[in-house]
């Protein structure tokens, strides 16, 4: 059942019952007071009757005539003293009979009764008309005010059919902000508005991954077709093929890379927590990374203060903070200096900073260093193999493991990458 | 001269299961291939193999399958299984099945004939105490390196990336396997090259500089060999 239809039948049942219980309030309030108002003139009659024949006997007769339409008859012992005429009261017309008098005195009166039940009788076949008609009004009423209610909620089913995935950007019209209706379009197309840059985001990561796989796949094929309308030594083919292996390789990380972050953001890598200290992991992913720095005449220094005992996965936050250093020593001019420190913010955080001398990142940029394929340099230099995806992975595996990731610096004045593990309580 | 090695490589898609008998017939091992998991069954229930290397992805018969109705014949023999997912589930999965080793898609075909010589050399104990190619000598016990009389002072990656391409003389070793095996890094993800192309150029500016031969050579594409000088 449509909830226009129960809307109106909800508000067509209590109606009913409301009215149903005002109506028959009434009958019998107003029969009840007519009943009454009958009784009080009959003993009125009585006391008149009485006080004729208790001073006038003879009167009686007189008495009859100027009351018209009352019946009534005197009795005294077992002697009836007057009796109108058609007492006692029989026949169709219904008569109130009542009774007065003591031991010795009998005194009798009757109405017509039958005003009071033509207006009980009226009353009654009014409201058994007027009731179920007002009833059918109000139902009516009410399916066609609920229909108007409900009308901006049929539109924006109607309006939220038409959006696909082409049309993510159309939005529902919010008519008052204020009202229900308005809350739920607002709350409809802000889902839509995360709904569409997600979209856009699989969309640009499609693009750019197929960008980046085209490139190497360009390479291998143009290397490889040169080579064969050429006539080249042995040594010159195998140069051929060890460029197109070094393209395949580049393939090959590429596609590891992309791996990886689907199956992270899937939630399909599992995390082996363990106790683990922070200022022995950072030592060595410098140590192993150092051979780079030295290669580059950099000084690459780290700074730890005792063990820094925290909760998490070491090979995946291993990996977080090689590609942080990587990227540091990577973009960091010869005989610069990168600093990586750890410190421990108790109870159960810690803090890992790498901070580098080199151009640092500008602030436009600073938001979307993190997602997939994005390179401050748009020229895109593939030097090193970078792929663009590093630092995506970083994040992953830091908030993986519960903490956030967070850059800052100045242009022209180094960057600070900083890993930051969550105190726990 | 050792006796030859039997091989049974159960791969249905025809170019690699081309190169894996080209790189191994190299190797002097004696290659059968198997097109698809029924012939494989077939081979490795009629013959005597001493490995198989078993593809997981075969038309018609899945390839744990066929390794493990093997295994509950009673077939010991060692199984490398290739597979292209790399799933924690998938590799588990290979194992309980009975495989003695697994190697992830695409793989480096140094990489497969080490492991190889791995599983063919399993049980046997490792006595070796000192390693030499040429005049170029390791001394595992003090970790002194010699060449041509002369002391070498070596880091200890260097030593170790020494060892490794040593223990493997005369033949290829990959990136990835010195990333996995040396600095012992699982992540394939990991941007590892560059270190170990700085260390081999250090290893070589120490052993090989100095001298008239070059024992340390650079395969491009693949990767780096010890072997050695040329006369």
């Amino acid at each position: 059942m449509s909830v226009r239809a129960r809307l109106a039948l909800w508000h067509g049942g209590v109606l009913a019952f409301v009215v149903c219980v005002f109506s028959i309030g009434v009958l019998l309030f107003v029969s009840v007071r007519l009943s009454r108002a009958l009784d009080a003139q009959i003993d009125q009659d009585l006391a008149t009757i009485e006080k004729v024949y208790r001073e006038e006997t003879g009167d009686l007769g007189e008495l009859a005539h100027r009351m018209g339409l009352v019946l009534f008859e005197v009795v005294e012992g077992q002697t009836v003293i007057y009796r109108t005429v058609g007492w006692p009261p029989a026949g169709a017309t219904p008569y109130r009979v009542r009774t007065t008098g003591d031991a010795l005195h009998r005194l009798s009166a009757a109405r017509d009764e039958s005003p009071l039940r033509q207006t009980l009788s009226t009353l009654t076949l009014i409201l058994a008309i007027g009731v179920p008609g007002a009833l059918t009004l109000a139902l009516g009423g009410g399916y066609f005010l609920a229909g108007r209610v409900l009308a901006p909620i049929g539109a924006m089913a109607e309006a939220a059919r038409k959006i696909t995935a082409e049309s993510l950007t159309a939005r529902l019209v919010v008519e008052n902000p204020r009202d229900e209706f308005g809350r739920l379009a607002a709350v409809f197309n802000d889902t839509l508005a995360r709904l569409h840059e997600a979209f856009e985001q699989l969309r640009r990561f499609t693009a750019d991954a197929s960008h980046e796989l085209r490139t190497p796949l360009t390479a291998v094929r143009s290397v490889g077709e040169v080579a064969l309308q050429r006539h080249l030594s042995a040594e010159g083919y195998r140069e051929v093929i060890g460029s197109m292996l070094e393209e395949v390789d580049r393939l090959t990380r590429l596609v590891e890379n992309l791996l990886t972050l689907t199956r992270a953001e899937s939630g399909r890598i599992p995390l082996t927590l363990e106790v683990v200290d922070l200022a022995e992991l950072a030592t060595s992913v410098v140590e192993s990374l150092r051979v780079l720095a030295e290669d580059k005449e950099q000084t690459l220094a780290v700074e730890t203060a005792g063990p820094i005992s925290v909760r998490c996965d070491p090979a995946i936050l291993h990996q977080a903070l090689l590609n942080l250093l990587y990227n540091a020593i990577r973009y960091t001019p010869s005989e610069g200096t990168i600093r990586v420190s750890a410190r421990a913010t108790p109870p159960g955080g810690a803090v890992i900073a790498v901070v580098d001398t080199g151009p640092g990142i500008p602030i436009e940029h600073r938001e979307r260093i993190f997602e997939r394929f994005y390179r401050v340099d748009g020229g895109r230099s593939r030097d090193a193999g970078g792929v663009g995806l590093g630092l995506a992975i970083a994040r992953w595996a830091v908030e993986a493991n519960g903490g956030r990731i967070e850059v800052e610096g100045e242009e022209g004045q180094g960057s600070v990458f900083r890993i930051v593990m969550p105190q726990r309580s | 001269m050792r006796p030859t090695m039997r091989v049974l490589i159960v791969e249905d898609e025809k170019k690699v299961a081309r190169a894996l008998r080209e790189g191994l017939e190299a190797e002097r091992y004696d290659v059968r291939v198997a097109g698809s998991g029924e012939e494989g069954f077939f081979l490795a229930n009629h013959e005597v193999f001493d490995c198989v290397v078993l593809d997981l992805m075969l038309p018609h018969r899945d390839g744990l399958e066929v390794l493990a109705t093997l295994r509950r014949r009673g077939l010991s023999t060692p199984v490398l299984i290739l597979t292209a997912k790399d799933t924690v589930d998938d590799r588990v999965r290979g194992l309980d099945s009975g495989a003695d080793d697994y190697l992830v898609k695409p793989f480096a075909i140094p990489e497969l004939l080490a492991r190889i010589r791995a599983l063919l050399r399993r049980g046997r104990p490792d006595q070796v105490l000192m390693l030499r190619q040429d005049d170029l000598e390791m001394d595992l016990v003090t970790r002194k390196v010699v060449r041509a009389g002369q002391a070498i002072d070596l880091t200890v990656k260097e030593f170790e990336v020494l060892e490794y391409l040593l223990r493997h003389a005369g033949r290829v070793v990959s990136r990835e396997m010195l990333t996995r095996e040396v600095w012992r890094i699982a992540a394939r993800a990991t941007p590892f090259d560059n270190v170990i192309d700085v260390t081999i150029a250090r290893l070589r500016r120490k052993i090989d500089d100095p001298f008239a031969s070059t024992l340390l050579h650079t395969v491009r594409g693949v990767g780096f060999v010890l072997r050695g000088g040329r006369r």
